[in-house]
């Protein structure tokens, strides 16, 4: 072999190549300096517990939407399914017991998302046009089985959920201790198992995974119903933590879930992105939501900022690509 | 022009280019005259296609100096290359699948200038291109709906569609038929006499032959030197790309062939395709080679057979049980590969490694029940692959789009070829692989007929479906117009079964 591998190391721009290919973790690591620095509340447990809390729920439905993103489509739905959910979960934690209601609001929400799966599947219809549908009609159905206002828990299961939901072990809030067993989960699958192997191979080139002898319609159904049943997780969790269901929970978070995937380097091409990345991505939106609230910015200003955090990310990777 | 400043339109001095750690270009020299067939050959990763691409403006070199007729340039993109004449058609389609052919030709004149444009006028002058050129596409077709061959036609078109000084063509004739081939060689000829500067890469080295008047080989991104058509001959050529002497080209195959077909299909019929009446059986053991001209249903008929296509009527019979195969997955499942002939679209997965392209098609030895891959087994699966086929890469975990198109073949045949499979349909196993290469695939279709398989070769490779073949069938306008045994494989028979004909020495049957 006649290649002529210089040594890494002495290539000049070594140091920035190497901040490049991280960056996102780069970035987070800068904000979380940036935070210290800047606030004593930040290091307190309190305030990272808090922010754990926070960005558990829109965590849980990022995973979700990173493996719909890696197959090249999207998941719209999300945010809406997170409302609906949480009405069903509070109006079923007032009628069967907990374990029936907690297994029932994932089999209903797996069930809605293979809405979404069936027409992007079967149908070849747009991923952005059937979930956009689902979007809209869950969020309907939230508002007519809640009949607009919030359902509250009013049985010991609610009350043990509500329990458990602001709890938490060793000083990890319980549910980003559920958030974070998604994370290690979904990346053991996606980088070791054959299934994250496939949807990654669809997402770069749909028809060579069909030449390939893969079952292309039926991984495509499969990520939306998944993304459906962890956005049911994650609208427990919400429901759980303020002891509620209603009908505008999880407003706009499909758009937060699809920041914190892109943020996390993933392409919405499909084929190139890591749970790990997009935990990554999460606490990125998270940090910054949480250090101006700490410095007092108002709401709407965050939202600038949060879009040129995005912008700057993601030219950031534009260098990784070259 | 006797001075020696102008006697070359184009002259590349001791570029070198290297892509991160990897060199891929030392010190190289390319020197090419007016109304010139400048042949470009050298191995899979040679450097060819990068060296065009440092012309045409793609990637920008790292040292030298480029002169268009004494005047150094250096085109910072490939708009600006356009500009100064530089016209190229790369290896790689390019075209953009969803607008017309016509708006492909003449989509770098888009918004040039005009504001509003003439669609009615651009698509006639597409038209009268693509006739002027000698072929027979609807410039008003989109590019999606083409086949590969018409593809490449409209590359060529595109290409040609513009005042042109510099005229590279990178393997422009991996998909063509003979006389594909011979309408661009007419064309390259007239604009040779016309004074435009051909740079004409091909692995195919009788076409260079045939047409070159010089040649500059590379070696590992050096050039070995220049030589002029007349005065070498393929031995001392292969010798200057590969370093060594090349003995059998098409290595002989000691395999029992059984006697029972293993598979067979009859009355095959595609719902959507031109495929008609196809019947025809392949023995375990046997290479069975498929003929014909581009758009004679060669490729159609594989992908009707593997279930990418939709199916109308007739059978399809595996070891004598009836299969009913709706779609690749099932297929796959009764152990029946397919190689496609569009590597870019169809046969490899360019954003991902080459270890991650080859475990796609056979998951089970490296992985458990439960789906999780052993990295130690998979590992040693590609290094073995890598190693067998020579695919040029620092290591596995490269992505495929940063490999040479050669390399890039190989991958897709190292995904199909590593598996047990029954039967496999290989639709042009060598395109754009370098001679050298091409023996050791050669090599690895025997091994596989060695193990039983039936092996079905596409080819419009005249000596290579001849050379690899036991038995050759010839497609003509969607069905099996006629078959040759080994005792009359000859080009004149191939090519009048293609268009039709019956063969001249018919009566002795
Ligand atoms: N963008 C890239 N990044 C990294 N390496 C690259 C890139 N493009 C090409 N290479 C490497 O450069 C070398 C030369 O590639 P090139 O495509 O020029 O070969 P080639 O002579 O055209 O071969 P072939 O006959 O297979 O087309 C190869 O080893 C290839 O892997
Ligand atoms: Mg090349």
């Amino acid at each position: 072999m006649a290649l002529t591998i210089k040594s890494q190391l002495s290539s000049p721009g070594g140091i920035l190549k190497f901040l490049i290919k991280y960056n996102t973790i780069f970035i987070f690591v800068l904000l979380v300096v940036f935070s210290a620095m800047i606030s004593d509340v930040f290091f307190t447990s309190i305030n990272l517990s808090n922010l754990l809390k926070q960005v558990s729920g829109i965590g849980i439905i990022s995973i979700g939407m990173l493996i719909v993103i890696l197959t090249g489509g999207i998941d719209l739905s999300v945010g809406s399914l997170v409302a609906l959910l949480a009405v069903i979960f509070a109006i079923l934690i007032n009628i069967v017991v907990l374990p029936v209601a907690i297994s029932l609001t994932i089999v209903i929400g797996f069930l809605l998302g293979s809405v979404s799966g069936y027409l992007v599947a079967y149908q070849k219809m747009a991923p952005f046009i059937a979930t956009l549908a689902l979007m809209t009609i869950a969020r309907g159905l939230g508002f007519i089985y809640s009949k607009g206002s919030p359902i509250t828990f009013k049985t010991p299961g609610g009350e043990f959920m509500a329990d458990f939901a602001n709890n938490s072990f060793l000083g990890i809030p319980n549910i980003a201790i559920i958030f974070i067993l998604i994370v290690v989960i979904a990346q053991v699958l996606l980088h070791y198992n054959v299934f994250g192997r496939l949807i990654i191979a669809i997402g770069s080139n749909e028809e060579a995974s069909r030449l390939s002898g893969i079952k292309v319609n039926k991984y495509k159904f499969l990520v939306y119903a998944i993304s459906g049943a962890l956005a049911a997780t994650a609208a427990i969790i919400v429901a759980s933590r303020t002891n509620l269901g209603s009908p505008n929970m999880g407003m706009a978070w499909e758009l937060d879930a699809i920041a914190a995937v892109v943020i996390g380097g993933a392409s919405l091409n499909g084929g190139k992105g890591s749970a790990i990345n997009t935990l990554m991505g999460v606490l990125i939106l998270g940090l910054i939501g949480n250090i101006l609230n700490l410095l007092n910015v108002p709401s709407y200003p965050q939202q600038v900022v949060k879009g040129a955090i995005i912008v700057f990310a993601v030219l950031l990777q534009r260098f990784e690509d070259k | 022009m006797n001075n020696s400043e102008s006697e070359y339109r184009l002259e590349m001095n001791g570029i070198s280019k290297s892509f991160g750690i990897v060199s891929v270009l030392q010190d190289v020299n390319l020197k090419v005259k007016h109304g010139e067939i400048h042949a470009l050959i050298g191995e899979n990763g040679a450097g060819k296609s990068t060296l065009m691409k440092i012309l045409s403006g793609v990637h920008q070199k790292d040292n030298g100096q480029v002169f268009l007729n004494g005047e150094e340039i250096a085109p910072k993109n490939t708009h600006e290359g356009q500009l100064l004449g530089i016209s190229v058609v790369y290896q790689e389609l390019s075209l953009v699948n969803d607008l017309s052919v016509a708006e492909n030709i003449y989509l770098h004149k888009l918004g040039a200038n005009k504001f509003w444009m003439n669609w009615k006028k651009i698509t006639k002058d597409a038209g009268d291109l693509i006739k002027s050129l000698g072929f027979d596409i609807n410039p008003a077709a989109r590019v999606r709906d083409l086949s590969i061959v018409q593809k490449q036609v409209v590359e060529i078109a595109k290409a040609l569609s513009e005042d042109t000084k510099i005229l590279v063509l990178d393997e422009p004739t991996t998909v063509f038929d003979p006389t594909d081939t011979q309408k661009l060689f007419d064309n390259l000829l007239r604009l040779k006499k016309e004074g435009v500067s051909i740079i004409y890469i091909s692995h195919h080295l009788e076409e260079i032959f045939k047409i070159a008047d010089t040649v500059t080989v590379l070696k590992d991104g050096v050039d070995t030197g220049s030589k002029a058509v007349s005065e070498t001959d393929t031995d001392e050529v292969i010798r200057m790309m590969i370093g060594r002497e090349l003995k059998d080209l098409y290595p002989v195959r000691n395999v029992e062939i059984s006697k029972e077909p293993i598979f067979s299909v009859e009355n095959l019929t595609a719902k959507d395709t031109l495929v008609n009446n196809v019947s025809f059986s392949v023995r375990a053991g046997e290479v069975l080679g498929i003929a014909g001209l581009g758009g004679s249903g060669r490729t159609e008929t594989a992908k009707l057979i593997f279930g990418a296509d939709k199916k109308k009527s007739g059978t399809v019979t595996l070891g004598g049980e009836e299969l009913n195969i709706t779609c690749p997955a099932k297929a796959v499942k009764h152990s029946i590969g397919f190689v496609s002939e569009d590597r870019k679209e169809e046969g490899v997965f360019l954003p991902l490694s080459i270890g991650r392209n080859i475990s796609i098609t056979n998951f089970k030895p490296i992985s458990n029940k439960f789906g999780f891959i052993f990295s130690e087994k998979e590992k040693a699966n590609v290094i073995g692959l890598i190693d067998k086929l020579s695919i040029k890469t620092p290591s596995g975990k490269v992505v495929v789009k940063n490999l040479s198109g050669g390399n890039q073949q190989k991958v897709a045949l190292a995904k199909w070829l590593s598996i047990d499979s029954k039967v496999i349909i290989i639709d042009e196993p060598t395109r754009g692989v370098d001679v050298g290469a091409k023996v050791e695939i050669y090599n690895l279709i025997n091994e596989v007929a060695k193990k039983g398989v039936g092996v079905i070769v596409i080819s419009s490779d005249m000596p290579e479906i001849m050379g690899i073949s036991d038995r050759i069938l010839v497609m003509h306008k969607g069905t099996i117009f006629g078959e040759l045994p080994k005792e009359e494989f000859s080009e004149e028979n191939i090519l009048r079964y293609s268009i039709g004909k019956s063969l001249k020495s018919l009566m002795f049957h």
